[in-house]
């Protein structure tokens, strides 16, 4: 499997604060990789450093098989990026628009752009000072979707934005799977947009990299746990460091276990660590409740004798 | 429009929950032999899922004999056998789990789920 992305120990310092630390990852080629963390967690840092806006302070990064300091006109030509403000010639019109971008890119496609035109909804000759947020999104991402980019970079392309044009922008992205060859790298602070689009999944907070795993497997390994006891029964004092957010209300130990593995085992070893459990009930959970369970977890320090 | 109908659940996996949804509506008669299946596109792009996960749905459901691909001119729902009696019971047993682990979870007894199930079902005849 190649990579469409790679960053080996990348690592931006802004002043004497550390955005993005030693974040090391690999983006498989063919795939909707979701970046998701919370606000201020280095996303956006590390998109600009990919995108060569930015220099990295150490460590390296490459894109399409490129060091991304080294990127240039014959590799961005083959790379859709759409920023969180994205920027447009605000006395233009969209027709002006893509007529001035059209002789830079070789590959650009006329009638993908017209198609697109009409499934974003987007008038051809209004001002886009005068489109709305939404309108403007969806302006940007034609821009960068019309030469077929093989891959597609967007920094939170979903913030601020009403569901229809989310529902729209996501059909726009979508357009591109016909292509031979195509992946996509999407950040975002809510990833409930993405939760049945990605397929793969990294969580970035405080400028770490928490995790990052394709998506079947990330949903294997939490399950929601509910575990009663009869009357009178102790819990025992240390519990499992793969807990994670335990809670207790009346006879009942609520917790999401991060150690699963989906089959018949998980409720044997919890059974093992809590000997007097009268009845556990496990339930997957959404990509969503994950990275709930796993933000609050980052807003708390961490107890201590956890081994983190 | 797609020709069956899908609300995800969380949790499963995206692929089983459509191949499920395919299995049901091609029992329940909501798609018949000879039927024309969407394209990988138009599923991913209806469900809003990962195009790779469509790819995987109509390959399982092709590999399983519920879909034909006819070169040039798409997948089908297969004309072969309709559902045995056995394939219906398998397809229900899902069903039947998530009701009977519901009504546990509400403490309900067997007698209650069964009258509750009798009335659904004198219902739905009614309303013919």
């Amino acid at each position: 499997m190649t990579s469409i992305i790679e960053t080996e120990r990348l690592t931006r310092r802004y002043g004497r604060t550390e955005a993005v630390r030693e974040l090391t990852l690999a983006v498989p080629e063919g795939s909707i990789f979701a970046f998701v963390g919370p606000n201020g967690a280095g996303k956006t840092t590390t998109i600009k450093t990919l995108m060569n806006i930015l220099e990295p302070s150490s460590g390296r990064a490459s894109v399409l098989g490129v060091d991304s300091r080294k990127l240039g006109p014959d590799q961005l030509r083959q790379v859709g990026y759409v920023s969180e403000n994205q920027e447009l010639p605000a006395w233009m019109t969209l027709a002006q628009l893509t007529a001035y971008l059209a002789p830079l890119y070789p590959t650009w496609d006329a009638a993908f752009a017209e198609q697109l035109r009409r499934q974003l909804d987007l008038p051809p000759d209004r001002k886009l000072r005068d489109f709305s947020r939404g309108m403007r999104m969806k302006a940007a991402l034609l821009a960068s979707l019309a030469y077929r980019p093989r891959l597609l970079v967007l920094d939170e392309p979903f913030a601020g934005l009403d569901a229809l044009i989310r529902y729209e922008v996501i059909t726009g992205i979508l357009e591109l799977s016909e292509q031979a060859s195509w992946s996509v790298f999407i950040s975002s602070h809510d990833i409930h947009e993405v939760e049945r689009l990605a397929d793969w999944v990294g969580i970035i907070n405080e400028g770490r990299l928490h995790l990052a795993e394709p998506v079947p497997s990330l949903l294997g390994r939490f399950r929601q746990a509910e575990v009663s006891f009869p009357e009178g029964a102790a819990l025992p004092a240390r519990l499992p460091a793969d807990w994670l957010n335990t809670e207790t209300a009346g006879h009942m130990l609520r917790f999401v276990d991060a150690g699963a593995s989906g089959t018949a085992d998980d409720e044997a070893r919890i059974r093992a660590a809590l000997p007097g459990a009268s009845n556990v009930a496990l339930t997957p959970m959404t990509l969503e409740a994950i990275f709930v369970t796993l933000a609050r977890r980052f807003r708390q320090p961490a107890p201590v004798g956890d081994g983190q | 429009m797609l020709p069956f109908s899908l609300v995800f659940k969380p949790g499963a996996s995206v692929h089983e929950q459509v191949v499920f949804a395919v299995k049901k509506a091609c029992v329940a008669g909501q798609l018949l032999p000879g039927d024309p299946f969407p394209s990988v596109r138009a599923l991913s792009q209806e469900l809003r899922i990962n195009p790779n996960t469509a790819h995987k749905v109509v390959a399982t459901l092709v590999n399983e004999g519920l879909l034909e691909v006819r070169p040039g001119i798409g997948t089908s729902i297969a004309r072969a056998p309709a559902a045995t009696r056995a394939q219906r019971r398998a397809l229900l047993q899902e069903e039947t789990e998530r009701l009977v682990v519901e009504a546990r979870k509400l403490s309900l007894d067997l007698q209650e789920v069964i009258d509750a199930v009798h009335e659904r079902w004198r219902k739905l005849d009614g309303g013919r």
